[in-house]
């Protein structure tokens, strides 16, 4: 029976995050906290897994200052167990920190016959914790997933690319990373949830996974974030669909865009 | 001044790659790129010192190009590795800098150096904002967000040509059982003037003969939300613009049944004018759009179909 891992990352939730408008930088500190949409979709895809197959799933996160109660969310949509490590040192943290953690944090978690993430996480968007792990631990991985079926030892994964979609086979251990189009994430029940709270979460102390110096030094520097604010019209054409189809057709000859 | 290794699978992905190393004043810049795709005189034009040509570019595996790379890196030290911001080159990218201890960062819009420091801006939090990061270890390996740049104009030159052969990877542990390839259809989406895309506030897929026609008229190009592309299939992935697909600048983008969520507008923020069609009045997209027009399309559309035929109004 697999053991499967999946990566989940607390991220501010952007839909209701605002900003500072004289520095337009995000106000992080009031943001509602949750998980990535792709780790979601991650999870999902290993608890179909474990329903058909049987064995377990395990969600690891790190970061600068994780919340137990949003790493609860996992467990309430059908995790059995969470470890994670939380250090302010993490807090610069780059793609090559995240991944040497992460793929520490894996093996003493007990290491896992196939192992989750996200395309990419909700604020950062890199696009690099899969195959970065991949490295790191010497396991195979496959990108950007549609589907994942799998039948005794052997996975097979249709990922979509820009040009084509291909279907790839792999035996286990097998790294995977999950398109937003594989799976929609359950909601969980208020029985889940319950039985959520009695689920066991585990931190691990960043000194504990034993990484070298060089391994949790940022490659890069994050210098400032801003808002990107774009002035538009806001033009607004109500009523009569066909007297506005004509004020738009007026208004965009006008504007030199179209000619008659 | 910096040395810049480009990778690149078309013409055009190579012209953007090599402005970008125009961009920062390189100093050497060679280039990786598939056999027969672009052509000798082309190539001269780009000031090259040497272009690596690879056989069967498509079919190597993400690993097997992972060799090619770093054997490359080693033998020419450069600064750089840069090459579009697409899937293949985002994965190879990040597993070559953890195999070489190196930085990557992906859909870099912008590139400068800063107080001796290489300083590159992309997008964070769903598009929304705008993270400019600093680069503190070389070689770093950089997917560009394709926008359209251009190089400076050069005279034809000289340049090395090196045969790269395929690598012979033992024991790989993905099996490829399969591939079906997209058919390209229309023109490249980030040179239209006029963009007619469609979201998935159209109910059946019959349904977008109703924008098919309207780009028609306009002789506009069609585009789409992710999901209408990802999820429904109804049109091809490429063709899906956003902070995982195409980042376009038309002069007039109409966007139709669509929300606007952070993730779509950031591809479309260049466009000159923004049509929003959408009978939420509430839906996001409203905030961000020149013209709203909070009318059921059902309606709109054919409506503003029957205006523009009256008028024989097409694309400036
Ligand atoms: C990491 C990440 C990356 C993403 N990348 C992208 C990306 O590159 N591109 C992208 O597009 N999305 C992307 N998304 C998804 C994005 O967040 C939205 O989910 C998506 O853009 C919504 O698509 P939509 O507007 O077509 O659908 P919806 O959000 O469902 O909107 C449909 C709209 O149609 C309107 N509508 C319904 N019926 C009618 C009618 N009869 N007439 C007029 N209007 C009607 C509704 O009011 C609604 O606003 C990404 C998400 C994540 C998490
Ligand atoms: N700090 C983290 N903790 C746990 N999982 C993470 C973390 N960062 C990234 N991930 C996972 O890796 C995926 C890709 O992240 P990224 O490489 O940052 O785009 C995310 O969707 C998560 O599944």
């Amino acid at each position: 029976m697999p053991v499967i891992h999946v990566f989940v990352k607390q991220v501010p939730d952007i839909s209701t995050l605002e900003y500072d408008p004289s520095t337009l930088a995000p106000r992080l500190e009031k943001a509602t906290l949750r998980l990535g949409e792709a780790d979601l979709v991650a999870l999902e895809a290993a608890l179909r897994i474990k329903e058909g197959w049987g064995g377990e799933v395990v969600v690891l996160s790190a970061g600068d200052a994780v919340n137990e109660l949003v790493l609860r969310e996992a467990l309430a949509m059908g995790a059995d167990r969470c470890f994670y490590v939380s250090d302010p040192r993490l807090s610069m943290a780059d793609a090559w920190v995240t991944a040497n953690v992460l793929s520490r944090l894996s093996k003493k978690a007990g290491g896992a016959d196939i192992l989750f993430c996200g395309e990419a996480s909700s604020d950062a968007g890199n696009y690099q914790l899969g195959p970065r792990l991949s490295e790191a631990m010497g396991i195979p991985c496959i990108t950007h997933a549609v589907s994942v079926e799998l039948s005794g030892n052997i996975v097979r994964v249709r990922r979509s690319l820009e040009d084509r979609t291909e279907t790839l086979e792999s035996e286990l251990p097998l790294i995977i990373t999950a398109s937003l189009e594989l799976a929609s994430p359950r909601l969980p029940s208020l029985l889940m949830i319950r039985a959520a709270s009695k689920k066991p979460i585990t931190r691990v102390d960043l000194s504990e996974l034993g990484l070298e110096r060089d391994l949790v030094e940022p490659l890069v520097e994050r210098l400032s974030v801003r808002a990107l604010k774009t002035a538009r019209r806001n033009i607004v054409l109500e009523g009569d669909p066909l007297e506005c189809a004509e004020r738009l057709v007026e208004s965009l000859v006008r504007e030199g865009v179209l000619r008659v | 001044m910096i040395s810049v290794l480009i990778l690149a699978g078309e013409l055009d992905e190579l012209l953007e790659m090599r402005a970008v190393a125009d961009q920062i004043g390189a100093s050497v810049v060679e280039a990786l790129i598939p056999e027969a795709v672009i052509d000798g005189e082309s190539l001269a034009s780009l000031g090259l010192k040497r272009a690596y040509l690879l056989e069967g570019f498509d079919e190597i595996p993400p690993e097997g190009l992972e060799k090619i790379v770093i054997d490359l890196v080693r033998n020419s030290e450069p600064g750089l590795v840069i090459g579009p911001s697409k899937k293949i080159y985002r994965e190879l990218f990040a597993r070559t800098a953890q195999n070489l201890s190196s930085p990557c960062l992906t859909d870099c819009t912008n590139l400068e150096f800063n107080d001796g420091r290489l300083v590159v801006e992309r997008p964070f939090l769903g598009g929304g904002y705008v993270e400019r990061v600093a680069i503190k270890k070389f070689p770093a390996l950089l997917t560009i967000q394709l926008t359209g740049r251009r190089p400076q104009a050069r005279e034809g030159g000289s340049f090395e040509t090196v045969r790269v052969s395929r690598p012979s990877i033992e024991n790989l542990r993905l099996r490829r059982v399969s591939v079906e390839k997209i058919e390209r259809k229309g023109a490249d989406l980030s040179k239209a003037r006029v963009v007619v895309s469609v979201g998935r506030g159209f109910k059946r897929r019959e349904d977008l003969k109703m924008a098919e026609d309207l780009a028609q008229l306009l002789g506009a190009e069609l585009a789409c939300s992710r999901p209408i592309a990802s999820d429904l299939g109804w049109m091809p992935e490429e063709k899906h613009v956003g902070l995982s697909g195409k980042w376009i600048s038309p002069q007039l983008y109409i966007a139709i049944g669509i929300s606007g969520q952070v993730q779509h507008m950031v591809g479309v923020r260049n466009s000159r004018i923004i049509v929003a069609v959408n009978n939420d009045t509430s839906a996001p997209i409203h905030r961000e759009a020149d013209y709203s027009v909070p009318i059921d399309l059902y309606q709109f559309i054919p409506a503003l179909i029957k205006v523009l035929k009256e008028k024989g109004a097409r694309a400036a």
